[in-house]
């Protein structure tokens, strides 16, 4: 078991990453912080795919005169790029959301808010 | 290679440009924004008649984007579950024709350019999702959907909008990424995206725990999407606070993604025969089960119309992944063509509600008393949706919900057959009630009695779809055979 763990350490990492996210998404209050928590969620499935790619000793995939294999898989960091393009749209309409939240409830801690309902 | 096959690429391309552009098209100018949306999706549900009418004489087919073959390139599939790009179509064109006058009334001039291109990106990220034969494909098409739906339910500016886009989005990312996470780890055991493929190779390698953590991770991020039981807390909010068009779009449609997308995942577990899926389908059967009848009793107590129809949603999606769950053909088939009916009867409940609302300024059951005299085609058409939701013959919603509990009783469970039996009595209690309200109570403000009849761009939508969901209750048969060789294939490996 920690045999397993310890040859998969960047696997495990992701994971404790994820579940730290999934945390602060339910428990914190302010709006703000439950949004750093879907980020934290966000960095660790991004560094689980990323980890996917990763070949022991690997170059970057390039094609030239120097290119020597092994290469690492250029897929999941493709992938990566468009899921950060995701991630950061997704950061920068919920940030909006938040200002306007701020601007017509003067607070954007989640209690305060339901009070208000 | 045909030239037809190419139809399907404007299918996702056309409503694309279209929102790109709406804002440089329409600034300042929102009618012709409005009506250069309505050509945009013109387009669009010419390229999808097109798709359809092959689909059905010629079986699916697919379209390799750039010429790469797949699986190394991505693959573009149609087939007859890729239909309901139809029944988006539709709905989007109608919903469009809706906005025209109620986006001009509610949204700021400035913004209304804004909110057409938001219903065209939701509409772009619908239609791409249906027909992608791409693993992560499939989740960029699913952000630009969610992403757009988030914003537009903030696009209303009522008071509790804004919190309820927040707790929309928030559920809805974290389901997103348990979406992505199980795309990484199917890759990992297989090295490949494209869902065909990920099927036969999982098949051959047979590696179990991975594959049920891709299935747990899938089945969990769809559920939110869909709105189950007890992952739907953030719907009745998003999809009451919304504008009325979109209200018609999120729950006809948007909700519907996490439905397609289960029927995808088990497109793939039951060819790649590895898992004993018998488990998940239980699950299935009694969460539906379970949101059927708690969206029924919530519904119950609502005053708000709009928030009434937002939990009648809960309950559908139950019926449908009930359908699913039960694994047999006609539970399967009644699924699948609910989620066809169900869309065009919610569209005309929400559509019909939102007229009422922009005439008279309420929302409330109490307030909207006596409305059925002062708006008698609306009313007519809310009715007629009621009658559907409800499943009285001969209306589309019948059709479906017999299906259903038929395929209780083909796969040994009739105790669910009789749950859904008592689930659209509840549904049948709030909707007796809406009616009760509209027509036979006297009205609470006099004034509602001089409202006028809904105008000409808001009538002609409500009328198509109360039209149609009579015509589908009647020539009920089409769909159902339609899709009856995609469930026939796709149960094979269960020799069923």
């Amino acid at each position: 078991m920690i045999e397993a763990l310890w040859n998969n350490l960047d696997y495990a990492a992701s994971v404790v990453l994820f579940l730290i996210g999934l945390y602060a998404v339910i428990a914190k209050n302010n709006l703000v912080k439950k949004f750093m928590g879907l980020n934290i969620m966000e960095t660790a499935v991004f560094a689980f795919i990323v980890a996917l790619g990763v070949v022991e000793g690997g170059d970057a995939p390039i094609h030239g005169p120097d290119a020597h294999p092994p290469f690492t898989n250029p897929l999941p960091q493709a992938l990566i790029l468009t899921g950060i393009v995701v991630a950061v749209s997704t950061t920068a309409l919920a940030l909006s959301l938040i200002i306007r939240i701020h601007r017509q409830c003067g607070t954007i801690e989640a209690d305060e808010l339901r009070e208000m309902e | 290679m045909a030239y037809w096959p190419h139809w399907l690429v404007v299918v996702v391309v056309a409503p694309l440009v279209g929102a790109v552009l709406a804002p440089v098209v329409g600034r300042g100018r929102p009618k012709v924004v409005a009506l250069w949306a309505l050509a945009a999706m013109g387009v669009t549900s010419l390229a999808a008649l097109n798709l359809i009418v092959r689909v059905a004489e010629d079986g699916p087919f697919s379209y390799d984007m750039g010429g790469w073959e797949p699986p190394v390139g991505i693959e573009l599939r149609f087939d007859e579950f890729g239909a309901s790009v139809g029944i988006i179509c539709l709905l989007g064109m109608l919903a469009l024709l809706f906005s025209y006058r109620y986006a001009e009334h509610t949204l700021p001039t400035e913004r209304v350019p804004y909110y057409y291109s938001l219903m065209l990106l939701n509409l772009t990220g619908l239609i791409g999702f249906v027909v992608t034969g791409d693993l992560f494909n499939l989740f960029v098409f699913m952000e630009i959907l969610s992403l757009s739906g988030y914003a537009l339910v903030a696009v209303s500016g009522e008071r509790i909008a804004e919190m309820a886009a927040f707790k929309y989005l928030v559920m809805g990312a974290v389901s997103s990424l348990l979406v992505l996470f199980s795309i990484g780890v199917l890759y990992s055991v297989t090295g490949s995206l494209n869902m065909a493929d990920v099927a036969a190779r999982l098949g051959d390698w047979g590696a179990r725990s991975p594959a049920m953590l891709a299935l747990a991770g899938l089945s969990l991020g769809f559920m939110v999407k869909a709105a189950i039981f007890p992952v739907h807390i953030w719907l009745p909010d998003a999809h009451a606070i919304a504008p009325s068009p979109v209200s018609a779009i999120l729950s006809g449609l948007v909700v519907k993604v996490g439905v397609l997308g289960m029927l995808r995942v088990y497109q793939i577990f039951y060819a790649a025969e590895t898992l004993d899926l018998t488990g998940l389908n239980t699950l299935l059967v009694w969460l539906g089960a379970i949101s059927i009848v708690m969206g029924a009793f919530f519904a119950i107590f609502q005053e708000d119309v709009k928030m009434m129809l937002a939990y009648s949603t809960i309950s559908n999606v139950g019926y449908i992944m009930m359908g699913l769950g039960l694994a047999s053909s006609y539970g399967l088939i009644g699924a699948t063509v609910h989620v066809f009916n169900h869309a065009l009867i919610k569209a005309t409940l929400f559509l019909s509600a939102g007229a009422m609302i922009y005439r008279t300024g309420y929302r409330t059951l109490h307030d909207l008393r006596g409305v059925g005299k002062a708006m008698p085609i609306t009313t007519i058409a809310l009715s007629i949706g009621a009658i559907s939701i409800v499943g009285i013959p001969p209306t589309a919603g019948f059709l479906c919900k017999w299906y259903i509990a038929l395929g209780a009783f083909q796969a040994d469970q009739p105790f669910f057959g009789v749950a859904l039996v008592f689930g659209a009595l509840f549904i049948f209690v709030y909707y007796i009630r809406m009616v009760n309200a509209f027509y036979f109570q006297p009205a609470t403000h006099p004034e509602i009695a001089e409202v006028s009849e809904a105008p000409l761009s808001m009538l002609v939508p409500v009328i198509i779809l109360a039209t149609l969901c009579l015509v589908m209750g009647i020539l009920g048969r089409i769909p159902l055979s339609f899709i009856e060789p995609a469930v026939t294939r796709m149960l094979a490996p269960l020799g069923g």
